[in-house]
């Protein structure tokens, strides 16, 4: 049964390609290249193409800063290298304020009502520059072949139990500060002033010992994890959940402080001339049936309200949890942005 | 009419070197006097903000590990190079051969190919630690990388197929009439190419060092692959602030100071070896 419907979908697939090429209407999306991206584009895009016709050219983009300055140096040129792009937060905001994304008609994103409060992104003429497009945590990743029992607390990184086999993310916007804050300085308080920040940034100097990966490519922590090299890190939940989903011995484990949940927004470059079709794109990513899709397939967490999707509790658990969540404080990070990264990398690399 | 097409070559070059080296150079310099501006990108305007961080002291630091780190496995890249082609040349035709595919064929896989076989390499899971353990020679095998010693691998390799495939042709074309002199004049066999070859070959080693030098400054990939955060050199750095943090500005003024650093150090030690030859 599963198959021919896969051979109808296939085909249906390939006859909207047929009658898109005749209309020519097709629209580059640009998501985080690996295992995301792929799956995306084979499991999610063809839905959008058999509802509106529009072909999705799926790239991969690389990560944040890094695809910013690409986008940046675009739209200097006048061009978009994709018509709608997945940005976090602090590039949100920089592109906002750089001007780098185009303005959206808000009366033609009915469908985004769906999502839950505050997800689409409106500025001071009225219009739309961003669209949320999922949430994704970042959690406290174990091997289970070497420690069976799930940590219960974030605190539990700093114990010497590790066997010196730590993987951490060497940018400081991981949310590791904000966890670190919260787990022992009872708070986002302290990170208000540098002084606090820089209490902060010693106790996670005090992780140094024991880390044995500090990771800027998130290929390499998993491959680490999944050869034993590692016994324990930082890292995104979907992928995890990827990986136990096929056998692996992985646990992804939410401490008792949250796990560290993130928004990815989509956007459109200033200079895409498609605006009409991302418009149709965004509506469609945001619908409750998309969304449950996407949860299922990518292990991403939904943003609309649960009780709008079919998923069952098990499939919701599976992604996500109902501990309040720790938040990366994004203010922080922009407004002590370099004085921040050069202290979080010194204190690494020194 | 004879120097027509010399000069119109010589003017072609001129312009490719300008359009795809000097400009991108200047633009460089430029945007490393412009303020960054971690709300948006950055700013036109002219500060020496960016140089002034250069020497707060974390960077002068990483610099001077990037130097010594990168002059040490330039040493050792060309002073292995060397003696295997010593030896290589002395084989039959058939086994020089093979040597000259060998090292052909290393040239062939990319850094991050290398990169990546040495990380397995040293994994315990899967390369050298395993096997002593399994020998019984290591009770607790543990991972030898990330560490000094595995980025120094790293880049050993990569510089290695290069400085010997240069040294081949003058090594086994070589008037040995020389040394054989030596000999007969009652130096001992073994200290042979020590007194004699070496010498003979001393400036073509220090070019080879120098070229090798500026080589390995620029690799980024084996830094980041198999050493620790205390090993990274500029390099990693440059390119965690350019691109990492989008702070261009401060990326450029690193790059350019780099640029400077390494000109005059280049600069200082032809100046020093060409006096020692006078």
């Amino acid at each position: 049964m599963y198959k021919t419907m896969k051979a109808v979908g296939f085909a249906t697939v390939l006859f909207a390609g047929a009658t898109t090429a005749n209309a020519a209407e097709s629209i580059t999306v640009s998501v985080w290249g690996g295992f995301f991206e792929e799956t995306l584009a084979a499991e999610i895009y063809p839905g959008f193409t058999e509802k509106t016709g529009i072909e999705v050219k799926s790239i991969a983009q690389p990560e944040d800063s890094t695809w910013m300055t690409q986008l940046m140096a675009a739209a200097r040129a006048k061009k978009a290298p994709a018509d709608l792009s997945l940005v976090a937060d602090e590039v949100l905001i920089r592109g906002k304020n750089a001007g780098l994304w185009a303005q959206l008609d808000p009366d033609n994103l009915a469908d985004t009502k769906a999502l839950k409060e505050g997800y689409v992104k409106i500025d001071d003429d009225n219009k739309a520059y961003a669209v949320g497009a999922l949430a994704f945590y970042t959690t406290l990743v174990t091997n289970t072949d070497y420690s069976k029992d799930a940590p219960a607390s974030w605190a539990d990184l700093w114990e010497d139990k590790w066997d010196n086999k730590l993987g951490i993310v060497t940018t400081p916007n991981s949310g590791l500060l904000e966890a670190t804050a919260k787990t022992f300085f009872g708070g986002y308080e302290i990170m208000q002033t540098r002084e606090g920040l820089e209490k902060v940034i010693a106790k996670i100097a005090e992780l140094k010992p024991q880390v044995s990966l500090w990771y800027r490519d998130e290929g390499q922590f998993q491959q680490g994890l999944e050869a034993g090299e590692l016994n324990a890190g930082l890292y995104y939940h979907d992928v995890a959940m990827l990986s136990i989903w096929d056998g692996k011995p992985i646990a992804s484990n939410f401490p008792k402080e949250g796990g560290i949940l993130s928004n990815a927004y989509w956007v459109v470059p200033r200079d895409s001339k498609k605006i009409s079709a991302t418009e149709k794109f965004v509506s469609y990513m945001s619908l409750p049936e998309t969304q449950a899709l996407m949860a299922r397939k990518l292990g991403i967490f939904p943003i609309v309200p649960r009780d709008s999707m079919d998923l069952t509790d098990d499939e919701f658990s599976a992604v996500g949890s109902e501990i309040e969540a720790v938040r990366v404080q994004t203010e922080i990070h922009l407004r002590e942005g370099d004085w921040l990264e050069s202290k979080y990398q010194e204190m690494i690399a020194q | 009419m004879n120097l027509f097409v010399p000069r119109i070559l010589g003017l072609c070059a001129f312009g490719i070197l300008s359009v795809f080296f000097l400009l991108p150079l200047a633009y460089m310099v430029v945007v490393s006097f412009y303020k960054a501006d971690p709300m948006a990108f950055y700013q036109v305007a002219f500060t020496f903000e960016n140089y002034q961080k250069y020497f707060s002291g974390f960077y002068l630091n990483v610099t001077l590990r990037t130097l010594w780190s990168t002059a040490v496995s330039a040493v050792i890249v060309v002073s292995l190079a060397f003696t295997a082609m010593l030896s290589i040349v002395e084989l039959s035709r058939k086994w020089q051969l093979f040597w000259v595919i060998l090292l052909l064929s290393m040239m062939c896989l990319s850094e991050v190919i290398v990169g990546f076989a040495w990380l397995i390499l040293l994994s315990e899971s899967a390369g050298i630690p395993r096997l002593l353990g399994a020998l019984g020679i290591w009770d607790d095998p543990r991972s030898l990388s990330p560490s000094f010693g595995a980025m120094m691998i790293g880049l050993v390799t990569l510089g290695f197929s290069v400085v010997s495939l240069v040294l081949y042709p003058q090594i086994a074309g070589r008037d040995k009439s020389v040394e054989e002199a030596a000999r007969t004049l009652g130096t001992p066999p073994y200290l042979v190419p020590l007194y004699v070859t070496l010498p003979i070959f001393m400036q073509t080693l220090i070019a080879l060092t120098l070229t090798m030098f500026v080589y390995l400054l620029g690799v980024f990939v084996m830094p980041v692959m198999l050493g620790r955060p205390s090993d990274w050199t500029m390099t990693v750095m440059i390119s965690d602030k350019a691109l990492g943090d989008a702070n261009l500005p401060l990326g450029a003024a690193l790059a350019v100071v780099m640029l400077i650093i390494t000109g005059a150090l280049l600069l200082l030690s032809l100046y020093v070896s060409r006096k020692r030859r006078v």
